[in-house]
């Protein structure tokens, strides 16, 4: 087995899946499903393979170099799973919609693109895995109509944007060092001077910055997570925007290396700092946007914003410990994402398409499977001790406060707080509260959704529970980048400082939770009663008007909307109507009139002659 | 009052639980709510019995109908005994629940209001003024003490012929029964 | 010796907890001039809620409950109380969040009451949570900078040797923002805004009877325990005295004057709160929230300020 039979099979994979929907629908779905479980327990059986292999045939005389090292397995295995779930996810979703084998090509597709991403050893082939990726995310977002193909477009322009800037970092790589291999420039890039890794570290963050939606460079994720199909969702906002985190840490660790970057600047100048204070802010102000928000998705894709910050403060701060958190946390968001999304993907495909937070509720009694999915990952993207995502969290927040970013940390914990409202609203308006009589013969999920939600859910727990796992591979990779190896055991991070027992806090939880159970299972059996017989002080019961969901943090998002419009969108937006102003007007030279392309000539002539008389030039 | 003798506490605390504290449902019916916040407040004080109001049924144990009941309260105060959990004790304040009182004659309010709900005990007056009240209170745990305080055990045991009363009022009835035959 | 310190914290902090309700209503009636119910009434109360045959939404509305009582019992496991301290991982960050464990419970369970008296309260709830964080975060943030350490029982320790926190000049103006933002964090008026009788019809209690409001008293009891035992951890040197019992730090008699110690300063300050809670009518949210993040926050922001500055 070998690398490039793992992106042939990819990519074949993906273009076979299209032409078998071309005879059955059954065919492709399996062949699909098959093709993306392969991917994982390929991927899954290169664990601890170290591999760099050269091609010398390569794109227009460059050498292709595919490498496997801890950094990129991680990677991998996490895209192939998510992908593989979102397959098994899209087998109902999907059903009964039009052009779907274009849906799973594309799927697919987007599936071998960031394979070949992680798995890329040259810039040029990096650059080439990056715009397969970007072209197949815009055509998929594009996929519904309607006013996902203003989103698409949005994302398109923005994500060229940065593809060219990363064009003319890697060519300017190439012009000082007359090479595209990674493990080359990175032994190269130590001896350049400061302004040149600067120029380097800017321009690579535009890029990256773009597609992991950090804050001034945002703007196109609301729409497009809004307007795409939510099964494609789950992909996008799963690994799809994480792709930014790769490629900042393969630009900050591997090709600059961490003593540069780290040392870059003086005491508040520092880059890194500056960097940090980039992601607090990224992750403050889409935490609270997403509190105003009356749409499930545009809710979930702003905290995908915030929780993105998360990471960027976690690598930036340069210790190993923050490296892992943001590591970690790149691995756990991506879990909770998808599992929200699949949720909220069940509820849309039972309601038909139905994403207004203010018309749903009550789905608990109807569909409790996707309840404890949504549940479980929520309690994930808060950070409750037993979720993975408190480990991650509690990773960046103890790094910060012992190296001495307090303001930081507060910037960190208050978006903690943001995330506990928005998702409580989030599970409040779906599927607490009074069930909406037109919603009131909704049947179950279908197993082929309520089995990633389950699968995700334990995943959030079982990492929660014993974080080892995961930790002894991103400490591999906080040692594979020079820093220095964590404490990891199975159950935790033991340092000096202050250990962190995750078995301690489940035994109590559990134990006290069982007795707890016990005394009350001991008491008075309970009466079940619906949703009707309800205090009303004596009155009768309103059928779907019972219920408090419209503007429910409601002091407080009147005080805090005038200051959170998104300024960035509103900078852009006039940035884009002026150059299509000077683009409608430049149009006019062309006035479809001979007797002006004539004056033209003449014009032209008259100052070449007058030229001439002056300065003697021919 | 025994309240402070440990081995009644011993050989039955939910008894003498029920007795001295009484969770009252804040519910204002009729012209004897006036004189329930001096009951409760700090001249007359209810809180050293262990009387205090709360805001919904569910919370509470004691119903204290506080004067004449019209048909169209009737219907929330049925509801809202309906909602108390058990062991429950209503106390009806006042003359017209007994039967009609001042206002025996009138074409919308009820003369007894025992066919409608189980009333355990009765306070006359015309309002019961606070230590009427007190001496009510008192009663009732002596009713408990005998275990003759059973409204809630005789509208379970009953139902048909409340449920019966209450539809000849009303014809036919918004909610549905709230004993059947199978949780009885 | 862990199990015996496990069970032995849990229960006392059950009936210290259940005592300070029963020491409220006792105090605050005798401020009205009137006699009061005995302090053993919540005990009355919570016998009796047991005794009624309460009603459930459905298995969430259990779940959920169970789910805060935990939460707020397994913070008490995590808490130093007295010299004792059953569980140790992770530090404050860790207690911080176990905190939440018990708001989000009640939050599930009332939310599926399906009752919007519920749902606004907990709405109310979060935003008041909300508010004190800000300037709690502040000061908890000043607090670990201080020390150079995020375990609560390295700041108890290092307390003993160097005097209470309230005293060290760095963290004076975060312990004064720290007692203005306390009736905020205990829930009690002005702050009483979730659970609020006459406006929401008691909030996310509105379903609750029977064995549920008993959970839901025992729980109130706990999360008032926590609030004040937090504060006497952080700023007022837990179970010591200006050192006077480090000589007998180990012995049995040093851990019972240890938890005596402890018990006077959580009554004392619990009086004190009481005194508050007697005079003041409820705020709205917007005006909690308003107070709340205006001078505790420029309080305890400026105390971070001082602490980063003094290090």
């Amino acid at each position: 087995m070998s690398l490039e039979f793992l992106l042939i099979v990819a990519f074949g994979g993906a273009f076979l899946t299209y032409f078998f929907g071309k005879i059955s629908s059954k065919l492709r779905d399996t062949f699909a499903v098959i093709i993306s479980l392969a991917l994982v327990v390929i991927i899954s059986s290169w664990y601890k393979v170290y591999v760099e292999k050269t091609f010398y045939c390569g794109f227009m005389g460059f050498d292709s170099v595919l490498r496997l090292n801890s950094f990129s397995w991680f990677f991998a295995i996490a895209i192939s799973s998510l992908t593989a779930l979102s397959i098994i996810f899209s087998l109902s979703y999907m059903k009964g919609r039009e052009r779907t084998d274009f849906y799973y090509l594309m799927m697919l597709l987007i599936n071998a693109g960031m394979l070949g991403i992680v798995l890329a050893g040259d810039l040029v082939s990096f650059f080439i895995f990056w715009e397969i990726m970007s072209w197949s995310t815009f055509l998929l977002i594009s996929y519904n109509r309607g006013p996902s193909l203003a989103a698409g477009k949005k994302y398109i322009i923005m994500s060229l944007i940065g593809s060219m800037c990363m064009l003319v970092g890697v060519m300017s790589l190439y012009a000082k060092f007359d090479t595209f291999n990674i493990t080359e420039i990175s032994n190269l890039v130590s001896s350049t001077s400061n302004g040149y890794i600067l120029f380097l570290l800017i321009i690579f963050s535009i890029t990256f910055g773009i597609k992991n939606a950090v804050m001034p460079l945002h703007t196109w994720l609301p729409d497009t997570y809004a307007e795409s199909t939510t099964s494609f969702n789950c992909i996008l906002s799963g690994m799809l925007t994480r792709m930014g985190m790769y490629g900042f840490l393969l630009l900050m660790y591997v090709i600059v290396g961490a003593t540069r970057v780290l040392n870059l600047g003086e005491c508040l100048l520092k880059f890194n700092y500056i960097f940090a204070w980039i992601g607090a802010i990224t992750i403050i102000i889409p935490t609270f946007i997403a509190l105003l928000q009356k749409d499930a998705k545009k809710l979930l894709a702003w905290s995908a914003i915030g929780q993105g910050g998360y990471m960027i403060v976690g690598i930036t701060i340069g210790t190993s410990l923050g490296l892992a958190g943001g590591i970690f946390h790149t691995l756990n968001h991506a879990i909770y994402i998808v599992l929200l999304f699949m949720s909220l993907g069940a509820i849309q495909y039972r309601t038909g398409g139905e994403r207004d937070l203010n018309k749903l509720g009550g789905f608990i009694k109807k569909m409790p499977i996707v309840f404890v999915g949504a549940l479980v990952g929520i309690a994930g993207l808060i950070g409750i001790p037993l979720a993975n995502g408190f480990v991650s969290k509690w990773m960046i927040y103890k790094t910060l406060i012992l190296e001495g970013y307090p303001f930081l940390a507060f910037a960190a914990l208050i978006g903690t707080w943001g995330c506990i409202l928005y998702s409580y609203k989030f599970i409040h308006h779906i599927f607490l509260g009074q069930l909406p009589e037109k919603f009131k013969n909704i049947k179950k999920a279908p197993f082929s959704m309520a089995l990633p939600i389950i699968i995700l859910s334990l995943a959030i727990l079982v990492f929660g529970i014993l974080p080892g796992i995961v930790l002894k591979v991103v400490n591999r990779i906080g040692t594979s980048f020079g820093f220095e190896s964590l404490h990891v055991n199975i159950w935790g991070i033991a340092s000096e400082t202050g250990t962190l027992n995750t078995i301690n806090i489940f035994a109590a939880i559990l134990i006290v939770g069982i007795i707890i159970w016990l005394i009350f299972k001991a008491a008075h059996k309970e009466l079940k009663v619906d949703q009707y017989d309800n205090y009303a002080a004596g009155s009768a019961i309103p059928p779907n008007k019972y219920n408090y969901t419209v503007d429910y943090y409601n002091p407080f998002t009147k005080m805090i909307s005038p200051y959170l419009k998104d300024i960035f969108e509103i900078f852009y937006l006039k940035i884009a109507n002026k150059v299509q102003k000077l683009c409608n007007s430049t149009r006019k030279i062309y006035t479809g009139y001979v007797g002006s392309y004539i004056m033209y000539i003449v014009l032209f002539l008259a100052i070449l002659i007058l030229v001439q008389l002056k300065w003697g030039v021919f | 009052m025994d309240r402070n003798k440990i081995c009644k506490w011993l050989k039955n605390p939910g008894k003498m639980a029920h007795k001295y504290s009484f969770h009252v449902v804040y519910f204002c019916t009729g012209c004897g709510i006036i004189e329930i916040p001096p009951f409760i407040t700090a001249r007359w004080d209810a809180e050293r019995f262990g009387i205090i109001p709360v805001a919904t049924p569910r919370q509470a144990s004691l119903f204290l109908i506080t004067g004449y009941v019209s048909t169209k309260t009737l219907k929330a105060i049925i509801r809202t005994y309906e909602q108390m959990p058990e062991p429950k004790y209503t106390v009806a304040l006042g003359s017209c629940p007994i039967n009609g009182g001042m206002y025996y004659d009138s074409y919308n309010t009820i003369t007894s209001l025992d066919k409608y709900i189980p009333v355990d005990g009765y306070i006359a007056g015309c309002m019961p003024r606070p230590e009427a009240i007190f001496i009510g209170v008192t009663h009732l745990w002596k009713l408990i003490d005998m275990d003759k305080a059973d409204g809630y055990q005789r509208y379970r045991e009953d139902y048909v012929h409340y449920r019966a009363n209450q539809e000849q009022l009303y014809g036919k009835m918004d909610w549905p029964p709230l004993f059947s035959e199978e949780n009885i | 010796m862990q199990i015996s310190e496990i069970i032995l914290s849990s229960l006392l902090a059950l009936i210290i907890g259940i005592f300070f309700l029963g020491l409220a209503r006792k105090i605050m009636a005798r401020i009205h001039w009137r006699y009061g119910p005995p302090i053993t009434q919540p005990v009355i109360d919570i016998i009796r809620m047991f005794s009624q045959k309460g009603i459930s939404h459905g298995s969430i509305f259990n779940f959920g409950l169970i789910f805060s009582l935990t939460g707020s019992f397994v913070v008490i496991l995590f808490l130093p109380f007295g010299k004792m301290c059953p569980l140790s991982s992770g530090g404050l960050l860790v207690i911080l969040y176990l905190m939440l464990l018990a708001p989000l419970g009640i939050a599930l369970s009332s939310g599926e009451a399906a009752n919007p008296n519920s749902s606004i309260g907990v709405s109310r709830k979060f935003l008041l949570a909300l508010g004190y964080e800000v300037p709690l975060l502040l000061i908890l943030l000043a607090v670990m900078t201080h020390y150079h350490t995020i375990s609560l029982i390295e700041i108890v320790r290092i307390q003993a040797n160097t005097g209470w926190s309230f005293g060290s000049l760095p963290l004076v103006l975060s312990g004064i923002a720290y007692f203005l933002i306390l009736p905020a964090i205990l829930g009690i008026r002005p702050f009483e805004i979730s659970g609020a009788a006459q406006e929401i019809s008691s909030g996310p209690k509105v379903e609750f009877g029977g064995k549920f409001l008993a959970f839901s008293t025992i729980q109130h009891a706990l999360h008032e325990f926590i609030g004040i035992s937090l504060f006497v951890n952080l700023f007022l040197g837990g179970w010591d005295l200006f050192g006077i019992l480090e000589p007998i730090s180990n012995t049995v008699w040093g851990i019972i004057l240890g938890i005596i110690i402890f018990l006077i300063k959580m009554v004392i300050i619990f009086v004190i709160e009481i005194f508050i809670n007697a005079v003041f009518p409820r705020f709205r949210i917007e005006q909690a929230m308003k107070y709340l993040w205006k001078w505790p926050t420029l309080l305890s922001f400026i105390g971070l300020l001082i602490v980063v500055l003094f290090n």
